[in-house]
């Protein structure tokens, strides 16, 4: 029987959206799954996690509080709630964390692992991922006494299914004598990662300032997009280079994406050409990025992008 | 007096075996590791007309020394002073031991010239050292390295020049009758002991002046012989053979890795028992000028990259872990070194450093082989790579275009492609800029009207065409490279086109100078140099005027990589009313745009950006259009004058002919 835990990601103690697809998408193959929550704050989200059809969350916590951030003690102190509660199959998310976690977890379990999937089969121990830029989809079967499983943000869909669920608290030692983080240092990107936004809205040189970047900040805020910038901007020191879409910077695949004074350099270009919308606005018409856009509004972004923010709004609103 | 010249021949003798003996353990360490060092053993001795001809404008002319006059001008007077005083000091060390021997008595024809040009010859040796201290002391360039070291030598060969001419003073007035025909030839010696009166002096005295000089004479040239292998003047030494044993061709292609061979454990070069004897000898005939530092374009700008100090460090590196075992020597990059990662990647491989080097230093060399190391067995590189070598590998492009897609620019235009077409007469090879960056398209386009109207015969390859593989193996990945390089050989191998036309100056080199390793040698032209030739024969009609002021951006591949700099200048000149302004660093003195050695594809995050510092120049010489050869020129330089607030065309030469045909 396989039991499945599933990690839960949060930040600033909100569990990030795209658990719940993960969720959805494992949920239904088996029966009692858990969620381990890693920051002592289970209860918080017991409510949303049965919506969705956990029925364990383990709340894994030092004595004292919740464990710090340290890959190995994490990963040791999941082991250790995973061999607790008889999990044997553990998924979690190819996210920055679960790219640093989960082969810990998978190499100490002498586990298999199969990263940034994009549909998980819980009972023929099955994986598909893309492969080749997207060109073909692979499916990986694997096999052993354990699994670990790295879910591709936004793969999948989230649907809500409640339940009830139950709360454990789990205590783990609080010391790793193997490593010591000593700082974390993060750039000061506002909101959402780019990498698993649904709609980003970039802005280029034709920004013109930093302070003109609230208005595309404003506007992402009404429909919980992303804001991203192009090398021009990041180069100027107006927006910080975590926010950097193209070659050099953050390959995003979003939804929509909206290029707001952006010429669209090839550079650029590789970065986000895989969106599923290209939106640009652009004073200029033989901007670069006109001819690789799905939709073009030549104006300038200052009188297009307010009118956007309020009728999104309002949209917002009304329903 | 008598004790003493009985003791003088074996003090003499001894001071020599010690010296000698002394430099020649020195010396024979630096030659074993030469000896040992892995790679190719052969030591070149073909062309030798041709290494001649090197030897005479390089060494006898000094023709790259004389760049800079000044310096150029008394590093002659000191390199030839110095070889002038040898024979004069060998017949010191021979007469010191065997008293009466003298050049005079064998061939006093001869050494009545050799007296009268030696003691020019010599004092502006004194000129060329005062010119040198003066540089060091009061002009202090900013690349030049000072120190102990060189002020040392500057000391050891004003002492021995000195006691040159007082030697010389002393002795022709003691041995007037000896010298008295000869005393006309000593055209500096003899007035300066006139002048300083010598003759009034005492015999005894004469004698001491004369046995002081010899002495200091002799220990300066002893403590230099010995000195010389520790010290940065090893140059005296190594820079000869390293200029003709050196590469005789401007363009040169990257190590080609076996990377079928199971046997090799480790690629490119990591430690310092990897460098190839060349590369030390390299190491060896550096003499920290820095001219190599004041042009490179990483430096310039405040990268932690100096080829100067690459040379320095390894050098320095090599004799620190020399006695070391193979196993226990350290990796070049380790903690503490002063080679770390951000300086092997800040070089655009523009070349500017080997140009400039008076000795001929292969700096790339050894950078490119250290990227090699650090991709292919450390997986050590800018992170933003990561992302262009998969596409690379998937795509065949750096920016992950769907390979499939390669010929869509050209869509409307009826391009024929070489499976339709295969006995075109031109090989149309596009690449991946021409092909999928919207700047570049317009490029190919352009392209594509002038062979129309030149009425040539040409087909592309469409998606059978694959990056040449440049950025990979300049950015030290070699797997890539290999990968794409094979796929395109095989390509040109079944079409035998009967030449390729390229419209990017990195395609063009590594197709000319680097398919060959893998097979495949074919006649490579650049879309600059081929639309000249078409001007030249007639085929294109130049029928309309430009009124504009252009300057051009010389391509480092095309221009150091390859030495061409005319083609694009005399297609400028044939344009009625073009006003063609020049930079101030152009040719093989042209800086480069910042995009080079896969640059194009990393981060610039340190020290202010190459292009700005490039386009800065542009606009400086009034110009609306910069003109460009190559599709990574022109971003980087439209990219500098949006950032220079600035409303400047970049054009490539193409299309501004295209507008004039």
């Amino acid at each position: 029987m396989e039991k499945i835990g599933i990690l839960i990601e949060t930040k600033d103690d909100v569990i990030k959206k795209t658990n719940f697809g993960m969720i959805s998408q494992v949920r239904g193959q088996t029966r009692g799954l858990c969620a381990l929550v890693m920051n002592a704050k289970g209860s918080l989200y017991q409510e949303q996690l049965q919506a969705y059809g956990i029925e364990k969350i383990i709340d894994i916590a030092t004595g004292e509080g919740p464990l710090q951030w340290n890959p190995v003690a994490w990963a040791g102190a999941i082991i250790s709630a995973m061999n607790q509660f008889g999990i044997n199959t553990l998924c979690g998310l190819t996210s920055a964390l679960g790219k640093d976690l989960l082969p810990r977890i998978a190499a100490r379990l002498d586990a298999p692992l199969v990263m940034d999937c994009m549909e998980i089969d819980l009972v023929r121990h099955t994986a598909k991922k893309s492969q080749f830029s997207g060109k073909t989809v692979a499916t990986i079967k694997v096999s052993g006494h354990h699994y670990v499983f790295g879910m591709r943000p936004n793969a999948a869909e989230a649907a809500p299914q409640p339940c009830e669920s139950e709360l454990i608290a789990y205590h783990v030692p609080a010391e790793s004598p193997d490593l010591a983080v000593r700082q974390i240092k993060q750039d000061a990107a506002q909101g959402i990662d780019l990498t698993e936004a649904d709609v980003i809205i970039s802005g280029g040189r034709g920004m013109e300032n930093a302070e003109n970047f609230d208005i595309l900040f404003e506007c992402a805020q009404v429909i919980g997009a992303a804001v991203g910038a192009s090398r021009a901007a990041v180069d100027a020191g107006w927006v910080p280079h975590t926010m950097q879409v193209g070659q050099t910077g953050a390959t995003v695949n979003p939804k929509v994406y909206i290029a707001c004074g952006i010429s669209g350099s090839v550079q650029h270009f590789a970065g986000m050409k895989t969106s599923g919308l290209i939106v640009a606005v652009n004073t200029d018409p033989e901007a670069g990025i006109v001819k690789n856009c799905d939709y073009y509004m030549v104006a300038d972004l200052f009188d297009v992008i307010p009118v956007l923010t309020d009728r999104l709004k309002a949209a917002v609103e009304d329903n | 007096m008598r004790t003493y010249l009985i003791l003088k021949p074996i003090l003499v003798a001894l001071g020599i075996i010690a010296g000698f003996g002394y430099f020649f353990i020195r010396s024979r360490r630096l030659v074993h590791l030469m000896c040992r060092a892995p790679g190719p053993k052969n030591i070149p001795c073909d062309r030798l007309f041709e290494r001649f001809k090197v030897f005479f404008t390089e060494i006898l002319l000094q023709t790259r020394v004389r760049e800079k006059f000044l310096p150029g001008l008394a590093h002659i007077m000191i390199f030839f002073g110095f070889i002038i005083v040898l024979p004069h000091t060998i017949e010191l060390m021979v007469a010191g031991i065997f008293p009466g021997f003298g050049f005079v008595n064998i061939v006093p024809g001869i050494y009545g010239t050799y007296a009268v040009i030696a003691d020019i010859i010599a004092f502006l040796t004194l000129v060329g050292l005062a010119y040198g201290l003066f540089r060091r002391t009061i002009i202090r360039p900013a690349y030049l390295t000072d120190g102990p070291d060189s002020r040392l030598i500057l000391l050891f060969t004003a002492v021995i020049i000195l006691s040159f001419f007082s030697y010389n003073a002393f002795r022709v007035v003691l041995h007037q009758a000896l010298l008295q025909g000869f005393k006309g030839y000593y055209v500096l010696s003899y007035p300066l002991s006139q002048l300083l009166r010598l003759e009034s002096l005492g015999r005894g005295n004469l004698i001491l002046g004369l046995e002081i000089s010899f002495w200091i004479h002799i220990s300066a040239i002893l403590f230099f012989l010995v000195y010389i292998p520790g010290s940065k003047h090893l140059h005296i030494l190594a820079a000869i053979p390293n200029i003709i044993l050196g590469p005789l061709e401007i363009p040169k292609p990257m190590v080609k890795s076996d990377l079928e061979d199971e046997e090799i454990e480790s690629f490119g070069l990591g430690k310092v028992n990897q460098l190839t004897w060349q590369n030390i000898l390299n190491l060896y005939a550096c003499t920290e000028c820095g001219r190599c530092e004041e042009k490179c374009p990483a430096d310039l700008t405040g990268k932690p990259l100096s080829p100067k100090r690459i040379i320095m460090d390894l050098k320095a590196d090599l004799l620190c872990q020399s006695a070391e075992k193979p196993d226990a020597i350290e990796p070049i990059v380790r903690n503490g070194a002063p080679i770390t990662e951000d300086v092997i990647w800040s070089c655009t491989t523009c070349r500017a450093c080997e140009s400039i080097c008076p000795i001929h230093i292969q700096h790339l060399d050894v950078i490119l082989e250290m990227r090699k190391n650090l991709v292919l067995m450390e997986s050590r590189f800018p992170r933003e790579l990561q992302e262009t070598f998969a596409n690379l590998e998937h795509q065949f492009n750096p920016w992950g275009f769907s390979a499939e897609t390669r010929a869509d620019w050209c869509d409307g235009l009826e391009v024929p492609l070489m499976t339709d077409h295969p006995e075109a007469d031109i090989l149309y090879f596009v690449g991946c800029a021409g092909a999928f960056d919207e700047r570049g398209k317009k490029v190919s386009r352009a392209t594509v009207n002038l062979l129309r109207k030149a009425g040539i015969d040409f087909a592309i390859l469409g998606p059978e065409e694959r990056c040449t593989g440049d950025s990979a193996r300049r950015a030290g990945n070699e797997y890539i490279a290999q990968m794409l390089i094979e796929s395109n050989v095989a390509t040109f191998n079944r079409y035998k086109p009967a030449k390729i036309l390229t419209g990017c100056p990195h395609c063009y080199n590594i197709i000319k100078n680097e398919y060959p390793q893998f097979g495949a040698a074919f006649e490579v032209v650049h879309h600059a140099e081929f639309f000249s030739e078409l001007i030249s024969a007639g085929r294109l009609k130049i029928d309309a005027a430009m009124e504009k002021i252009v300057t051009l951006h010389d391509s480092c591949y095309l221009g150091r990589w390859n030495g061409l700099y005319n083609a694009p200048r005399s297609i400028l000149d044939a344009i009625a009313g073009v006003q063609h302004n020049e930079m101030e660093r152009i040719g093989g003195n042209g800086l480069c745009c910042g995009a080079g050695g896969s640059r194009m594809f990393m981060e610039e995050k340190i020290g202010k950006r190459i292009n700005i510092e490039r386009i800065e120049e542009a606009l400086a010489t009034g110009a609306q259009i910069v003109a460009a050869v190559c599709p990574f020129c022109n971003a980087m330089l439209s990219d500098g004058v949006v950032e220079c607030g600035s409303s400047v065309a970049v054009m490539d030469i193409a299309e501004i002919l295209d507008a004039v045909t």
